[in-house]
């Protein structure tokens, strides 16, 4: 996992450093630093150095089937259902308020979100879910007069 | 003299009933920041600063600097009763803080680290009312040359100090300066990776960048890593039998500790990069090596809980000299400090201390009121935190989702920028699987617009040629002064993760 987050941090690299060479230029009319300056610097620098953390990335992998320590780059073992779910229904929150505003959606989020991480206690669950968003609600829109998402789809009628 | 009346000035602004209440409001934020796991004052700032939108500037910065500081106050409850430092300038709280509540005197343990976060930020605030307009005076004569060297020494120094990873550190930063260049070109008016989207024309927004990385990707890694499941079963009752005040041998024995902690950490804090967890872990290390009973070390030593609490709050002061003075943030929290500054239109540097006189000092005199506040907050309100401590992570994790996510909406009405942030948080998770820098990144957005507007007005004045950098004293000096940080840094970290390293092989 750890070299396909890298590859793709490296194909970020080539893209940036691919519109820094092709649309921005090194010099203005005049002969000052252009546009394309500092991104040019930037991308082959993050391309360069992404290739050699590449390669050591592999080297360890190699170390690592050889029956050698795991690098220190390693990622630490842990959980990646817990994670990639709460990232999940992280962005399932952000689609929810595009349609149904910011009350309504953290409503729905935190009741989904709470009954998948602390099943059973369905009394609490409830009150955090109705009461949090109240005081966000309170918080954000009342008190510090911020802007809370809209709804496209206008459930209340407030 | 000058400094006396103007810290009186500052006072005068600081000591409003409504920014009492910010600065009350923002000493208890902070702390209960700090108290959960894995989110320190970076996380708490970026969350906490689209709720300030709404204040003064001065009750704003305030409040602000507040929960900077007092998540730095809050961060040790957790390493001293639940072994769990609250972020990593707290790691080194766990050495002995923990040994001293299983021995039954957590009560003292708490009480003492209130004591020396306190004489270590006020030692702290008392070095920036003397430095900070000597610092201000000195670079009046910074050109652009300089501050592009300043920034540049900003960014070596965090890389040299992330140590072996410094590959990731790299990339890090450069991804945070590929950001920061997206935008209109100010000087040729050209867009620069806006793809015709006109949300992106005036640049990538620091705020959900900041939110994302350090709020989401930090909670999706607590997840991760399972914090969710851990609860609060490991937690150390304080046993109300036992004697909950330190004794007068626990201030005696520690006098020195908080003298000399105060001004290590201070000046740790001050070298952009360094900061409080590499002050603390130092502190650590020079009072067992000082110390004629070092194998009590470890063992529940009061000094070895004094030591480094009092210099990590040191440095949380010692950041703010390059902050208010050059305009440069040598950490991520002085880097949404610095975001802040900027949504009110101020801009921290040389001339700040002179143009804004009543924000500068007011802020400075607020910094020792709020350490008082925190003193009295750490003290009594222990019980409090406890409770917090209890609430179970995975009813946390939620909340922190909904706050982070409307808070950044509330900043632009984006929806844009609130999916921004929903990205950074899955790529600060990625980022810090893998051993990668957000801190870098952070830094290096803010940093990297600023970085290349110095060097090109550098450039142009010089002509192109590189040699101007050569050819003033001040930025000599700035050269040599990064010469010998890098040379030295990585030693004093060395210090440091040995230090580390010794108390986890003894226990």
């Amino acid at each position: 996992m750890r070299i396909v987050f890298l590859v793709a941090v490296l194909g970020g690299a080539v893209f940036y450093s691919y519109i820094a060479f092709v649309d921005l230029n090194f010099l203005t009319r005049t002969g000052r630093l252009g546009p394309g300056f500092f991104p040019r610097i930037i991308g082959v620098g993050m391309a360069l150095t992404t290739i050699w953390v590449i390669l050591d990335a592999l080297r360890d992998r190699a170390r690592v089937a050889a029956g050698g320590a795991a690098g220190a780059d390693d990622a630490p073992a842990g959980s990646w259902g817990d994670a990639v779910k709460l990232i999940a229904l992280a962005l399932g929150y952000a689609v929810l308020l595009r349609l149904f505003g910011g009350f309504v959606a953290t409503l729905i989020y935190l009741a989904a979100t709470l009954s998948l991480l602390n099943p059973g206690r369905h009394v609490q669950n409830a009150l955090v879910a109705v009461l949090l968003p109240i005081f966000v609600y309170i918080l954000f829109d009342r008190l510090l007069n911020a802007n809370m998402p809209p709804a496209m789809f206008e459930l209340l009628p407030f | 003299m000058d400094i006396f009346s103007d810290l009186v000035m500052g006072l005068s602004v600081a000591i409003t009933p409504i920014n009492l209440v910010y600065l009350l409001a923002g000493a208890m934020v902070g702390m209960v920041v700090g108290v959960i796991p894995g989110f320190g004052p970076s996380a708490g700032l970026a969350i906490l600063l689209p709720v300030t939108f709404g204040m003064d500037p001065v009750g704003a910065i305030m409040m602000l600097a507040a929960i900077y500081y007092g998540a730095m106050y809050g961060g040790t409850i957790t390493s001293i009763l639940l072994n769990t430092p609250g972020e990593s300038a707290t790691v080194a709280s766990t050495f002995d803080g923990f040994p001293l509540a299983k021995k039954g005197r957590a009560g003292p343990a708490l009480v003492m680290q209130a004591v020396a976060s306190f004489v270590g930020g006020t030692v702290g605030v008392i070095l920036i009312t003397i430095l900070a307009p000597l610092f201000s005076q000195v670079s009046r004569s910074f050109g652009p040359p300089e501050y592009f060297l300043l920034a540049a020494m900003g960014m070596l120094t965090l890389i040299v100090m992330i140590g072996t990873n410094w590959k990731l550190g790299v990339v890090s930063a450069l991804i945070g300066f590929a950001l920061g260049t997206v935008g209109v070109d100010l000087e040729t008016g050209q867009g620069r990776y806006t793809f015709g989207s006109a949300e992106l024309i005036g640049g990538i927004y620091f705020i959900p960048i900041a939110i994302g990385l350090f709020g989401l990707g930090e909670l999706f890694y607590a997840f991760y890593s399972g914090l969710h499941k851990t609860g609060s079963g490991g937690i150390i009752q304080i046993d109300k039998k036992a004697r909950f005040w330190p004794d007068a041998q626990d201030f005696i024995s520690t006098r020195w500790t908080m003298a000399r902690h105060s001004v290590l950490g201070f000046v740790v804090g001050v070298i952009p990069g360094a900061g409080a967890t590499i002050a603390s872990l130092m502190a650590y290390s020079t009072e067992r090596s000082l110390s004629k009973t070092p194998e009590k070390f470890g063992q529940g030593e009061m000094a070895g809980l004094v030591a480094p609490e009092t210099a990590n709050n040191a440095a949380s002061s010692g950041a703010m000299i390059p902050l208010l003075t050059l305009g440069i943030p040598g950490s991520a929290s002085t880097a949404v400090l610095l975001a802040a500054f900027m949504l009110w239109g101020l801009r921290p540097g040389p001339l700040f201390m002179e143009q804004n006189p009543e924000l500068a000092w007011g802020l400075i005199a607020s910094m020792y009121l709020g350490n008082m506040v925190l003193l009295a907050i750490s003290v009594f309100a222990i019980p409090l935190f406890v409770q917090l401590i209890k609430v179970p992570y995975r009813i946390l994790g939620p909340a922190v989702v909904v706050i982070c996510t409307l808070g950044t909406f509330s900043v632009n009405a984006s929806f844009v920028e609130t999916y921004l942030m929903f990205a950074a948080g899955i790529v600060g998770f990625f980022m810090r699987l893998y051993g990668f820098s957000p801190a870098a990144l952070v830094l290096a957005l803010v940093l990297g617009p600023l970085a290349e507007e110095a060097l090109r007005q550098t450039l142009t004045i010089s002509r192109g040629s590189f040699g101007i950098f050569l050819e003033r004293p001040a930025s000599l000096w700035i050269i040599g002064v990064t010469v010998v940080l890098v040379l030295i840094l990585p030693l004093l970290g060395r210090i440091g993760s040995k230090a580390g390293r010794a108390e986890k092989a003894g226990g």
